[in-house]
């Protein structure tokens, strides 16, 4: 015997399908009556309804706004459905399009032959109108898990390159995109500057104002540092506790120099309002500046980047170069 | 022939909705109408093509698959039927280079308008129709 409550809980589920999830479907069929027929239902369902009366039409209006369902007719002039399908397949989309194919071709030959070209259903027309739409109600549940695991797999993928402090890009993604700056420095002819910054006294402040008002710090540093670079080539990165790189294509020695100093500046103009009180800090920066002929290559180039600008960090902070201040 | 309007899109109630379907079944029912004079016209064509049939049955098979499709969409399962028996037949007698009395294609197309003729007398007529429900 069925459990009612099943029922009750496939029914809920569908309803709340219905209501949260928006679904675009793109009716293909050169009927137009067929059309307006499906489109009806459809839209009764709350899904939201294109239409095209060929495949070619159906393309052009898929290039315009993705659609996650296709529900198309097998035989039309131009391209036919079994045609659209493998274009749908073999086609880059951005996200996965569910397919059916809705037709009177009924034999097992027609099904396999639909299903082979890429379609993810079969439907014969004068199929009942509660089937096809518990069919449709199936492709828009897969496109739904589909796009939430697309929308999860960027998350994480912006995750795995940003500090989460900070919202900085962190070591990973300097390991990464430091070689490419270097061998777009060495290819191009440019100039590369990097900035090795690290916060003045921090453990005094963790100490002193406790490790909540460091944070805002930190995030102070990035925020500040960020409003002094240019958005389209610059760019930051938290390597440690309080050490960062701040990376310059195309900037010379004379550039970098004056990019850190108004680094400096602006780190001096107004202390971080945290919940101990206001906090002062600065930071000290090394400037290394590489010519082009200077880059170095192979495995080791980004280490020995960051070593001499370390050094030169250091420097820094003993006076010795730069003369930021 | 599909032509596509872009237009923002609103809830439809069920009532609207109702009314749209009612619409639609009238609309098929004056297509109904129409393709049985088609079907009466081509029967005519077909029995003057004693010499190249072959392009009339490509026409009734054309015709009937069409029909076959909008049929079962509307939930008419036995004019569907009926349709795909003529499409079954006209296409095997074209690819067969069957004679304009094959006598399968004969059967179904006089069993198709047959049928065409009792739903259209079935059939309250409908009345004036703004053609721009098909506009979707």
């Amino acid at each position: 015997m069925d459990d009612p409550s099943t029922d009750l809980h496939d029914t809920i589920l569908s309803h709340h399908l219905n209501k949260s999830v928006q679904c675009r479907v793109l009716i293909v069929d050169d009927d137009d009556l067929v059309r307006a027929r499906l489109a009806s239902l459809l839209r009764l369902s709350n899904f939201e309804v294109e239409v095209a009366g060929s495949g070619e039409e159906a393309l052009r209006i898929i290039s315009a706004a993705p659609c996650q369902i296709v529900l198309t007719d097998w035989q039309m002039p131009d391209m036919d459905g079994l045609a659209l399908c493998r274009y749908l397949r073999t086609a880059c989309a951005e996200s996965y399009i569910y397919v059916v194919l809705l037709t009177v071709r009924d034999t097992k030959q027609d099904v396999l032959a639909g299903l082979a070209a890429g379609a993810d259903d079969y439907v014969l027309k004068g199929t009942p109108v509660e089937e096809i739409l518990a069919r449709m109600e199936t492709g828009r549940r897969i496109t739904h898990v589909e796009q939430s695991l697309r929308t999860s797999n960027r998350e994480n993928r912006r995750l795995a390159i940003t500090d989460p402090l900070t919202g900085a890009h962190n070591l990973r993604y300097l390991m990464r995109n430091l070689p490419r700056e270097l061998s777009r420095c060495r290819r191009y002819q440019h100039p590369l500057a990097i900035l090795s910054c690290d916060i003045d006294g921090f453990k005094q402040v963790n100490d002193r104002f406790g490790h909540q008002a460091g944070d805002l710090v930190l995030q102070a540093f990035v925020a500040r540092s960020t409003s002094c670079l240019r958005k389209t080539s610059d760019w930051l990165a938290r390597i440690g506790g309080d050490e960062f790189v701040i990376v310059l294509p195309e900037t010379t020695v004379g550039g970098a120099t004056s990019v850190a100093r108004k680094l400096r500046r602006q780190l001096a103009t107004q202390p971080v309002a945290t919940n101990t009180g206001l906090v002062a800090f600065m930071a000290s920066v090394g400037v290394t500046a590489l010519e082009p002929d200077e880059v170095p290559s192979g495995p080791s180039a980004v280490e020995e980047i960051l070593n001499r600008a370390d050094r030169n960090l250091y420097a820094s902070k003993r006076g010795e170069i730069n003369g930021l201040d | 022939m599909g032509s596509i309007k872009h237009h923002p899109r609103r809830a439809i109630s069920a009532t609207e909705n109702i009314a749209t379907s009612e619409k639609l079944q009238e609309l098929f029912a004056v297509r109904l109408q129409s393709e049985r004079v088609h079907f009466v016209t081509l029967s005519a064509a077909l029995a003057r093509a004693e010499e190249s049939p072959g392009g009339i049955f490509d026409d009734l098979t054309f015709r009937a698959h069409r029909l076959k499709g909008a049929a079962a969409t509307f939930d008419f399962a036995n004019l569907a039927a009926a349709a795909g028996a003529l499409e079954r037949a006209s296409f095997a007698a074209a690819n067969s280079r069957a004679a304009h009395t094959d006598p399968e294609v004969w059967e179904a197309l006089v069993a198709l308008v047959d049928m065409l003729g009792v739903i259209e007398q079935n059939t309250p007529r409908a009345p004036d129709l703004p053609p721009v429900l098909l506009a979707d």
